[in-house]
């Protein structure tokens, strides 16, 4: 009943003030940019410069049968300006160094769209340019990939890359290799090569994608922000302090300002999940994961702030320790990046878990046994709060 | 005038090496600096991650190794197992004469196309040594990842130097300093000077040492320092606008959250919309300030476009201050 009548005063107050409105406003303008700015599928901004070092007639047979299949568009001709430049090339096998200097110029230069042979969704710009020189100076100016194009005397297509320097040596290799057999027969000898999934999981769209993002780092993360200020503010106004003398235990106290926090996530985060999701995630699911994290962070932000006095003096905890469970981000828009340290990260489990619930084939399994590691681990901290808070009623 | 102004910047430096909390400003982004110099091999090395067999055929394993992170395992199970995990990963089992892809069914189809195609290169027999191609390096080191991840480092420490500010402001308030300032010499105008002073010193500080952290030495200095000080006016402005309108921290707390999101969608703005798109993030000084950063670390940078970015960073930031002002000034009376 006290812990009740403590969340009351505690949201009375919470509604008083601006914090609680800010929240609100910032998810609402969170979810006017996840609809309106965010497309579905991602627009791909690739290019890269080529030269064709062949008769136009030849080049034409070249893209001839792309063109009629529809993989390649031709545009209208792009103009690049590429500033004045000296610098050195390297060719990689035999070390021969050549060096350009370049006066500033504009190159007006073919532009040909690329489509994707299985999906046909446009995969990157093509820039066919005049000379071998204008290819080198914008490839080094843009920092792009160029490539010279021709054929040898045994009529073999024949490929010279430029290359920046800071691709890997697996992707050198691949570029090695990539042209060494005849698309027609590449594209056949994938085609039969069989493929086996072990489950129809459903991807997520890009839109559908940053949900978990906007919900983690803007929602329960900020559950340790935000306890920690409340803290502080009442520790400055001797609210603390006062519990003392009041019938009411420290730890209602400390779980009604979780519970005006995890309140918020709830709202906040319902406004951005529920109009992008719709009805497809499992809301049971995704409430329960979202409680228990918001629980855990506050239940830690609650630990750390028993240690000190003042905000300012629990900055560089509370800076670092936000920082630091942003990392797993990488991981969660690179899924080739994944690091066996970076899943020791509490945000890890906390973005794949919510990634889990909204998409179709929910791993229930896995969000019921990380929210019990959240629920647990929350618990622990909680109490471990409560025993420094009633040891010392201020700092 | 100026001797006030450096006392109330003394005063600040005095105040924040007391609480640490400007230390830690200054430290945070050097410690993230070597965070990042660390794991952006890492992020830079992410081509596709394929499982094999532990039996499997030994030139097989070479030749796919040459091009593709690989990892062993002893059974199907077990390869399974691993697929099943939530990162991309593909497998090429063999099966009759050749191989199969076994897939999670979640990657993208990039990880599909490139496991097909260099198990079709074996299958086909495909060399190196059968190349028609020559690789040509321009002798860039610095894969543009890194750059882009140091640029977004500049711009957390920027927005933090407003936090600053604001949090300082919050505590001038409970302190009751603020109304003290009528009755002092020293101007509004100073007040506001001497307290960006500190924020900016901080700031500029951590950006360079930061920079040298991460390898940027061959960068044209007077550029960044250019761009950072013009960047750091508007948050400086804001700073001063959610600290004088907070009565808490929590609510300059939460106002922090608002920054965060001109400066996010600058860099997401810059990063991700076609070039068609681009003019829609005109008006964000934060998109200009990341656009001459991006320039100035890749080294691609000039004085006119440089300047021009920081001329639009300088314009609009005014553009608020001087929208500002009133509230400002009433703020601090």
């Amino acid at each position: 009943m006290k812990l009740l009548s403590s969340y009351i005063k505690e949201m009375k107050i919470a509604a008083r003030g601006f914090y609680f409105y800010i929240e609100v406003g910032f998810a609402v303008i969170l979810l006017l940019i996840l609809l309106v700015a965010v497309n579905e599928s991602s627009v791909s901004k690739n290019y890269e410069f080529l030269y064709y070092d062949m008769s136009d007639e030849l080049f034409d047979v070249y893209y001839s049968s792309s063109i009629e299949d529809g993989f390649v568009e031709v545009s209208d001709n792009t103009s690049f300006e590429a500033k004045a430049l000296s610098f050195e090339v390297t060719n990689e096998e035999t070390g021969a160094v050549t060096s350009y200097d370049f006066d500033k110029t504009t190159y007006d230069v073919k532009t040909y769209m690329m489509y994707d042979r299985d999906t046909g969704e446009f995969n990157k710009y093509l820039y066919i340019t005049d000379t071998e020189e204008a290819m080198i100076h914008l490839s080094y100016a843009e920092k792009k990939v160029g490539a010279t194009t021709r054929f040898s005397d045994d009529y073999d297509v024949e490929y010279d890359y430029f290359i920046q320097g800071f691709e890997t040596q697996r992707l050198r290799d691949l570029m090695y290799v990539v042209h060494n057999e005849s698309q027609d027969v590449l594209m056949e000898t994938v085609n039969s090569i069989e493929v086996r999934k072990l489950g129809e999981v459903e991807i997520l769209n890009n839109r559908e994608n940053l949900v978990p993002v906007m919900i983690v780092f803007m929602g329960s993360l900020m559950g340790f922000f935000i306890v920690m200020a409340y803290i502080f503010l009442d520790k400055a106004e001797g609210v603390i302090r006062a519990f003392a003398v009041t019938p009411s235990s420290v730890w209602k106290y400390l779980l009604s300002k979780i519970m005006v926090i995890t309140t918020t996530v709830l709202v906040s985060s319902s406004i951005i999940a529920i109009p992008v999701m719709g009805l497809q995630p499992n809301y049971l699911l995704f409430y329960l994961l979202l409680i228990v994290t918001t629980f855990a962070f506050a239940a830690l932000g609650l630990l750390v702030a028993s240690y000190f006095d003042s905000i300012s003096k629990s900055f560089g905890v509370l800076y670092g320790t936000m920082i630091a469970l942003m990392i797993p981000a990488f991981s969660y828009f690179i899924p080739s990046f994944d690091p066996v340290w970076l899943r020791f990260f509490p945000t890890y489990p906390m973005l794949q878990g919510f990634k889990e619930i909204i998409m179709v084939n929910t791993d229930v399994g896995y969000v019921l046994a990380y929210s019990g590691v959240f629920l647990v681990s929350g618990l622990i901290l909680f109490l471990l709060a409560n025993i420094r808070f009633k040891k010392t009623l201020t700092v | 005038m100026f001797k006030k102004i450096l006392r109330v910047f003394g005063r600040d430096l005095k105040t924040m090496t007391r609480d640490s909390m400007g230390l830690f400003i200054l430290i945070m982004p050097i410690i993230l600096a070597i965070g990042l110099s660390l794991f952006t091999p890492g992020l830079n090395d992410t081509t596709v991650n394929i499982a094999l067999l532990e039996s499997d055929d030994a030139v097989h394993i070479e030749f796919i190794e040459q091009f593709a992170k690989v990892e062993l395992f002893k059974n199907t199970a077990d390869i399974e197992r691993r697929i099943n995990k939530r990162d991309d990963m593909a497998a090429l089992l063999p099966k009759g004469d050749g191989y199969e892809i076994v897939l999670q069914g979640n990657e993208s189809e990039v990880v599909e196309m490139y496991t097909a195609m260099l198990s079709a290169f074996y299958e086909l027999g495909t060399t190196k040594e059968d190349t028609t191609a020559q690789l040509m390096s321009f002798g860039h080191t610095v894969p543009p990842i890194k750059t882009m991840l140091v640029n977004m480092l500049i711009s957390i420490t920027v927005m933090m130097a407003g936090m600053l500010i604001a949090i300082s402001i919050v505590g001038e308030k409970s302190d009751n300093t603020i109304n003290a300032l009528n009755v002092t010499p020293i101007s509004q105008t100073g007040f506001v000077i001497g307290k960006s002073m500190m924020a900016g010193l901080f700031a500029m500080t951590s950006i360079i040492v930061s920079l040298l952290v991460t390898g940027y030495y061959d960068i044209n200095w007077f550029m960044i320092i250019l761009v950072g000080f013009s960047s750091m006016l508007l948050t400086f402005v804001i700073g001063f606008l959610e600290g004088l309108n907070s009565d808490d921290v929590i609510e300059a707390a939460a106002s922090v959250k608002m920054v965060m999101l001109p400066i996010a969608g600058s860099i997401a703005g810059y990063e991700l919309l076609a070039d068609k798109w681009q003019w829609t993030m005109y008006w964000s000084p934060f998109y200009w300030a990341y656009k001459a950063n991006l320039l100035v670390l890749s080294k691609t940078a000039d004085w006119p476009t440089i300047l021009f970015c920081t001329g639009m960073v300088i314009v609009l930031s005014m553009a608020v201050y001087i929208l500002f002002i009133p509230k400002i000034r009433r703020g601090l009376s």
